[in-house]
């Protein structure tokens, strides 16, 4: 199974605007290739306050966020095959990028609200069965996204594992 | 970090140091939780290493972004002790600070 890694950047986080996308990945059009999310995970690595932390998965159509482009990693360094999802700034199909700095005029739909403690972090692992999968062709892209923006706009670190199925 | 307060809990995962004034909260679980900050201030989390058990996920265990060479479906932090739970049951991190008993 190939699969791959789209995370934040830097040594000690990255900051984010407030409530935004911090992940996003529109499915390549035309494609036979599904997207099955692996795990989800959020974590702040400052010292900071105890505060719960709105954390959504939401799908969105165009216009979509305009985005920091980043290319997925492969997880096996070893997988001769790279991504068939390439970094791009504005969230086009088959394209991914982190840390929007504009959401974009698209409507967003709500896939999946979580919280999570700032202290503790967030790590969303889907079962087998209950795979978050986005089906080949999808014409919307799927964002992780601060639906509130954090007390705390620093030190932010994130990413998503993702399964490419053919 | 030279200008870090000699009490802050300071460990890494998954590439980043994680700074904490206080160990984690007993009965805190990764998942749903990231990380647990432990008394040594060592960070535990899950690695990317994985294989699938009674339909579910199992990750490698992280220790400071150090592979204990152990499998878990959960990390939890009660009463102060590190415990794993998998295929192999409930283990807890030894005294010794060196394997899961």
């Amino acid at each position: 199974m190939r699969e791959f890694i789209l995370s934040s950047t830097g040594v000690s986080g990255m900051t984010v605007l407030g409530a935004s996308t911090l992940n996003f990945i529109n499915p390549p059009a035309g494609s036979s290739i599904d997207i099955s999310f692996i795990r989800h995970w959020v974590g702040q690595v400052a010292n900071v306050n105890s505060v719960m932390q709105p954390i959504q998965l939401v799908t969105q159509v165009t216009a979509f966020p305009t985005l920091i482009s980043a290319t997925p990693r492969r997880v096996q360094l070893a997988d001769p095959n790279a991504s068939t999802i390439t970094g791009a700034t504005n969230g086009a199909a088959g394209t991914c990028g982190i840390n929007a700095s504009s959401e974009g005029a698209g409507a967003k739909t709500l896939w999946w609200p979580d919280s999570f403690n700032v202290v503790n972090g967030y790590l969303k692992v889907n079962t087998p069965e209950e795979r978050d999968v986005i089906p080949s062709a999808y014409t919307s892209g799927v964002g992780l996204w601060f639906s509130v923006a954090p007390a705390t706009l620093t030190g932010w670190t994130w990413g998503e594992t993702f399964a490419e199925i053919a | 970090m030279a200008n870090d307060d000699a009490h802050l809990l300071i460990g890494r995962a998954l590439g980043q140091l994680y700074r904490r004034e206080n160990k984690t909260e007993t009965y805190v679980s990764v998942p749903p939780a990231l990380v647990i900050t432990d008394s040594d201030g060592a960070t535990w989390t899950m690695g990317f290493k994985k294989l699938v058990h009674g339909r579910e996920f199992e990750f490698s265990v992280l220790r400071n972004d150090v592979d204990t060479g152990e499998m878990a479906k959960r990390i939890e932090y009660t009463k102060g002790v590190v415990r794993i739970f998998g295929q192999y049951g409930w283990r807890s991190f030894s005294r010794s600070r060196r394997h899961f008993i």
